[in-house]
């Protein structure tokens, strides 16, 4: 019942959308997207990979709106072990690039973090205080570090993007 | 490029305080700056409680506790949680650049903890790994590991109980880890074993884990330790003020 109710009202609003399709139709195509098809397809399917930076102490950066999102590679992860410790700095610490910023604990050893950019670090991932795993399980989705503001985008030309960290990785495994 | 073994400094420290040691390992991390210049840093400490980068499980009141019993107490940037460190147990902190070995910190705590077993094992001790990171006879700890790793460069690093007062080890949970004990080469050999007596064993076992070759501190340049005094300072040490 719920179900018929809502094509009713989804047809309804169609019925009044319809003409305004109709209307627009006269008008040539390129004028009625915002955005070429590449361009869009691009942007969408790739933007994860596409924006994160590596350094070659194995953390990334990932930049939306002008904020910087901090974790480490896959790379790092696998060779700390379980992290069971996050020591990550207090909001409002201003950062210069390679600073250290923090350190994470695995078999009882502490690895420092060093600060990809130049910046104010604006927010911690909380969850991690309870759930440091969340490092080896998810490195560049659940598991970030530290969101920071950036100061010098210049600097972000002196990472590494996707493929030259992956060819920087294979390097140092031999 | 690896061609060839890296080559240790072995320098030893004799007795010398927690906050010595920590200044001279601190020499040695700079070191690496200049140059690639591995040092393997052994030690005794008079007695000592050390915590780790995890702070919570050991507020103010309890390591003051801890001081009343006439130990020192220092916090340091090393993974690990509490442990005693006293005459009798030989520390050893190699200050290496994992750039020279293996670039994994998993794999350098794996390479000391079998170092160790085979130490014990020209002991005839049969010493084993557990999820606990350190080394174990049956149950009972023989050698406390906890380092510290900054672009590459290690420090701090290990403790093994060669004839060490155990009793020590009652006030705490040592490593935070419940229902376990702690054992010393002495205790498993029923005899006396003295930190003098396992230093070369270690030294050996340390060269064929790691792959590396070993030479003397020259006795003359570089840093001399500051010989330990008769009432050790309990200034608490947090090396991140440095």
């Amino acid at each position: 019942m719920a179900a018929c109710w809502l094509l009713r009202s989804l047809s309804s609003n169609f019925s009044t959308v319809l003409p305004l399709l109709a209307r627009s139709a006269s008008l040539s195509p390129l004028q009625l997207t915002s955005k070429p098809y590449f361009g869009r397809t691009l942007a969408s399917s790739s933007r994860l990979s596409a924006a994160l930076k590596f350094t070659d102490k194995h953390e990334w950066i990932r930049v939306e709106d002008g904020i910087g999102t901090v974790g480490i590679s896959n790379f790092a992860q696998e060779a700390l072990g379980d992290v069971v410790y996050c020591g990550l700095p207090e909001v409002g610490t201003q950062l210069a690039q390679q600073d250290e910023f923090g350190a994470l604990e695995s078999v009882k050893a502490a690895s420092e973090l060093y600060s990809p950019l130049t910046g104010e670090v604006v927010e911690i991932n909380t969850l991690l205080a309870d759930n440091p795993g969340l490092v080896n399980k998810s490195c560049y989705k659940d598991g970030w570090l530290m969101k920071m503001s950036i100061s010098k985008p210049a600097e972000l030309d002196s990472l590494m993007d996707e493929a030259a960290y992956e060819r920087y990785i294979h390097s140092i495994e031999d | 490029m690896r061609g060839g073994q890296p080559l240790v400094e072995v320098v030893r420290l004799g007795l010398v305080s927690y906050q010595e040691a920590l200044r001279l390992q601190q020499v040695y991390v700079n070191r690496h700056r200049s140059c690639p210049a591995h040092a393997l840093l052994l030690c005794e400490h008079p007695p000592v409680y050390t915590t780790g980068i995890r702070h919570k499980p050991y507020p103010e009141p309890l390591l003051d506790q801890l001081r009343l019993l006439g130990a020192d107490v220092a916090r340091a940037n090393r993974g690990g949680l509490i442990t005693f460190h006293g005459p009798g147990q030989l520390v050893c902190y190699p200050v290496l650049n994992l750039c020279s070995f293996k670039k994994s910190v998993r794999w350098y705590v794996d390479q000391l903890e079998q170092t160790v077993i085979a130490l014990c094992g020209r002991f005839g001790i049969r010493a084993t790994t557990s999820p606990h990171t350190g080394v174990w006879v049956g149950d009972n700890k023989i050698c406390a590991i906890g380092i510290h790793c900054g672009r590459y460069i290690t420090s701090h690093g290990l403790a093994l109980n060669c004839c060490t007062d155990l009793s020590w080890f009652d006030h705490i949970v040592p490593c935070g880890i419940e229902g376990k004990g702690v054992t010393s080469l002495s205790a498993e050999l029923r005899r006396h074993a003295s930190v003098e007596e396992v230093v070369p064993h270690l030294l050996h076992a340390f060269t064929q884990q790691f792959d590396c070759q070993l030479t003397e501190a020259a006795q003359d340049g570089g840093e001399s330790p500051t010989p330990v005094t008769s009432a050790g300072t309990s200034a608490l040490t947090n090396l991140r003020d440095d």
